[in-house]
């Protein structure tokens, strides 16, 4: 399978007329979730810092009970970390099996973007790697970059994890 | 029903469960039966417990369309239907051919589930099992009186010659002229005697094969259902239980653990309320407000003893007997001292010794090796028990309590003790030792346990243990056990091995390193101590303390977990952890108390980290993370964080 085959797959997810998505803040950009994976939107809380974990493993949370591990998207992507401020929300998604939280600067809106309005990621957009964009939705003149949480989760992360498991495995 | 309703998968995984049980009772059925063989007399509730196992196996594999074991299961059902209507006398090859039997059920139903190669040889046993039938359904013939007996008997042997020893043979000339004479006995006591040839045939007509139906899906579920529940209650004294997955009491347990949270903070509002109500300045007491807060008050009482409960039910929910992993010993220990020309009685105790799943699952394989060490290498040969004096079969015990938190099992024996001066010469010729070192007895038992201490050699040279052994310990510590041995030069062996209850919960010490708090599992902590800085000196750079004429090098924690915190100037608070008889200090920055935790795993997506076993909710609702001292101080080892001086030597 290319990877073009792969995108044209994950383009086919969204099936129906429209496709709804949770958009959010980061910086200047607007992204976008499939409303499918979103648990729940939480205001900030505190982290709980794990060392040694993955350079954007941003810690864990306790959710009723439930250890979620939060991923700082804007360490993530790259761009300069800001302090949390009133808007600052925590994206809970359910991605297979996984829960993971995810931090944006704020929380918009669901959106209904028509199918034939979502196109293929452009090359490069805002330092963000095209392998976590599955799409830009445009809505009027906005465009909303669509993210594919389960490259966000792994990819780089996978990368990092081999490395701790070589040096456990060394000790 | 359609066809979600019936869900392959689901059935095949209580196919297996059920399949594991039934091969279980099978197991501990025969084991008893054996008993009987001497004595020539079978018992039947025995054999009638044996027959409705095999006949539940054949329902269910029938119902799943795993003909192999169907078959099988189906044969050695005739079998036991022989011996059941005491067609067949109970004889020590019958046993035999039955447990060889059993072998290849289990063997067939992991064929059958996974992707095994199928055993080897089963053609062979199938044959011989087809041959051993046949002897004693043609001897059925022999008595309705078709043909002579001599006759008969010299087929039966040209047929079970081919595969059976002479000796056999023999036996069974004997077996069935008393089987004849006894037929002929009970057809002259009979008070009304019905007419013999109908007796047989109908009998026969029993014991040939049941067309082999596989039924189509959903009536298969209720026809399993149907066996299951023909089964059960003849089985006796099984209680009442239900399977259930796992994972969904650990979700349980999480929706219990928010509840203690939320209790708490329901106890804080009321205690909150009734100081209020108290302070006459704030003015609250007035009105309908004040039984309202005792209302509260006593919900919140209630409430909380629920919540303990519920937790403490929950917790005893996922405890099982360790009987489910004694049960497969006897038949080991039969199977390793047939081999070995051993005589054993096993016996076992506190098998209704309840613990947490996950260590009844885990603590299987290490007693395992144990036992069969202990019949290999701890029980002498019959004769030479006997000219020491002891009786010729040798006793293994096997016995489990409770003792405040944990639960002891012990494995002894009353064989010959470990030789520890044959462990001293094998110790140096592996150079484990040098022949100048002077060691403790102690210390001399602690090297069976070393890796490498035992090889191929040691088993048929040495009379001292150590096949495994530094295995069994591994598995023990990772359970988060204790394992000792204890043996008396020509009385025996006792190996002890301690295990917590449940390793969901654990008693851990609490310690704050910079603004974080860590909890470390209170097994592993031997005590904390205030050192002053000036009493910390380096060694190659790396820093260490004098703790009673020890030299124990210290881990600072903040470093090792990068956080960014500040020395204090003056002193060092220091948690002293134990790990394989060396001792680490790791360094905090204050302690705060002891707890007990509920352990809950990170996240897979944040992965396996070095020093971190894992998290807990503390009861504010905050986390802390439950530091992993083994990993720790083996990585810090690794990363050369802590000074090795202290180990260069043995």
């Amino acid at each position: 399978m290319t990877m073009a085959d792969v995108k044209e797959d994950r383009k086919q997810q969204f099936s129906g007329e429209v496709v709804q998505v949770v958009s959010f803040r980061l910086g200047s950009e607007e992204y976008g979730v499939d409303i499918a994976q979103v648990q729940e939107i939480i205001r900030m809380v505190e982290i709980t810092h794990v060392p040694r974990a993955p350079r954007f493993m941003e810690g864990v949370i306790n959710l009723r009970g439930q250890l979620i591990p939060i991923i700082d998207l804007r360490t993530r992507f790259g761009m300069s970390r800001i302090a949390s401020t009133k808007s600052t929300r925590i994206v809970v998604t359910e991605i297979g099996t996984k829960r993971v939280g995810m931090v944006v600067d704020s929380v918009s809106e669901v959106l209904n973007i028509p199918i034939e309005n979502v196109e293929d990621a452009p090359e490069m957009i805002a330092g963000v790697g095209t392998e976590y964009i599955q799409g830009v939705g445009k809505m009027n003149d906005r465009l909303i970059i669509m993210l594919d949480l389960t490259m966000v989760i792994s990819g780089e992360e996978k990368q990092q994890l081999d490395g701790v498991e070589t040096q456990y495995a060394a000790s | 029903m359609s066809d979600e309703l019936f869900n392959r998968e689901e059935f095949i995984s209580y196919f297996r469960d059920e399949a594991e049980e039934l091969l279980q009772q099978i197991d501990a059925d025969l084991l008893r039966l054996e008993e009987f063989v001497e004595s020539g007399e079978t018992d039947p509730e025995i054999v009638n417990s044996l027959f409705r196992a095999l006949h539940t196996v054949k329902g269910s594999s029938g119902m799943l369309g795993f003909s192999d074991v169907q078959n099988l299961a189906h044969k050695l059902e005739n079998l036991c239907d022989l011996l059941r209507k005491d067609r067949m006398p109970l004889s020590e090859s019958c046993v035999d051919i039955l447990f060889s039997g059993r072998d290849f059920l289990t063997d067939l139903v992991e064929v059958a589930i996974g992707d095994h190669e199928p055993p080897k040889g089963l053609d062979e046993y199938g044959a011989r099992l087809d041959q051993f039938v046949a002897i004693y359904e043609e001897t059925s013939h022999v008595i309705e009186g078709r043909t002579g007996p001599e006759q008969t008997f010299e087929e039966a042997t040209a047929v079970e010659s081919k595969s059976a020893s002479v000796a056999d043979v023999e036996a069974f000339e004997a077996e069935i002229a008393r089987l004849l004479a006894e037929a002929e006995l009970k057809r002259a006591q009979a008070p009304a005697p019905p007419p013999p040839a109908e007796t047989v045939v109908s009998a026969t007509m029993e014991v040939a094969p049941a067309p082999a139906v596989v039924p189509a899906a959903p009536e298969a579920a209720d026809a399993k259902k149907a066996a299951t529940e023909k089964a059960a209650p003849k089985r006796g004294s099984i209680h009442q239980t239900i399977r259930v997955d796992i994972e969904r009491l650990d979700a349980l347990l999480n929706l219990v653990g928010e509840l203690v949270i939320n209790r708490t903070r329901i106890s804080d509002i009321a205690n909150t309320l009734e100081r209020l109500m108290a302070d006459k300045s704030v003015g609250a007491s007035t009105g309908i407000v004040a039984p309202l807060a005792k209302d509260l008050a006593d919900s919140a009482a209630l409430l909380a003893r629920t919540t303990n409960e519920i937790q403490e039910s929950i917790m005893k929910v996922r405890m099982v007997p360790i009987g489910q992993v004694f049960d497969r010993f006897p038949r080991l220990v039969r199977d390793v001292a047939k081999a070995r020309g051993k005589e054993v009685l096993l016996n076992i105790s506190g098998a209704e010794t309840d613990l947490d799943k996950t260590i009844v699952d885990e603590v299987g394989e290490p007693l395992m090796h144990l036992l069969r060490n202990c019949v290999d290498h701890g029980i002498e040969s019959p004769d030479a028990r006997e000219a020491s004096g002891k009786p010729r079969a040798g006793t293994i015990s096997l016995n489990a309590y409770h003792e405040g938190n944990q639960i002891i099992i012990e494995v002894s024996d009353d064989g010959g003790g470990i030789d520890l001066d044959k462990v001293r010469a094998r110790g140096i010729k592996q150079g484990l030792i040098s022949a100048e070192d002077r060691l403790t007895d102690r210390e001399l038992v602690e090297l069976i346990f070393t890796p490498g201490f035992s090889t191929a050699e040691v088993i048929s040279d040495v009379s001292g243990r150590g096949v495994g052994m530094d295995v069994v310990k591994k598995n023990i510590t990772r359970l988060k056990g204790i394992f000792d041995v204890d043996s008396v030069a020509g009385q025996g062996t006792r190996f002890t091995i301690k295990l917590p209850l449940t390793l969901a919960i654990i008693q851990a010490l609490l310690v704050r390193v910079v603004h974080e708090l860590y909890a470390i599992p209170l097994d592993s902590v031997i005590e904390s101590q205030r050192v002053e800085m000036r009493d910390v000196r380096t060694v190659h750079g790396n820093e260490v303390i004098t703790l009673r004429g020890q030299v124990v090098p210290l881990l600072r924690i903040a470093e090792f977990f990068e956080l960014d915190g500040t020395r204090d100037p003056d002193k060092v608070m220091i948690v002293i952890v134990g790990l394989q008889g060396r001792q680490v200090g790791l360094v905090v920055d204050s302690f705060e108390g002891e707890q007990e935790i509920v352990i809950k795993p990170l996240s897979d997506v944040v992965g396996r980290i070095a020093g971190i076993s894992g998290a807990t909710i503390l009861g504010n609702g905050s986390i802390s993370l439950i530091i992993d001292v083994h990993s720790l101080v083996s990585e810090a080892y690794v990363s050369g964080r802590v000074a090795r001086a202290e180990f260069s030597g043995v």
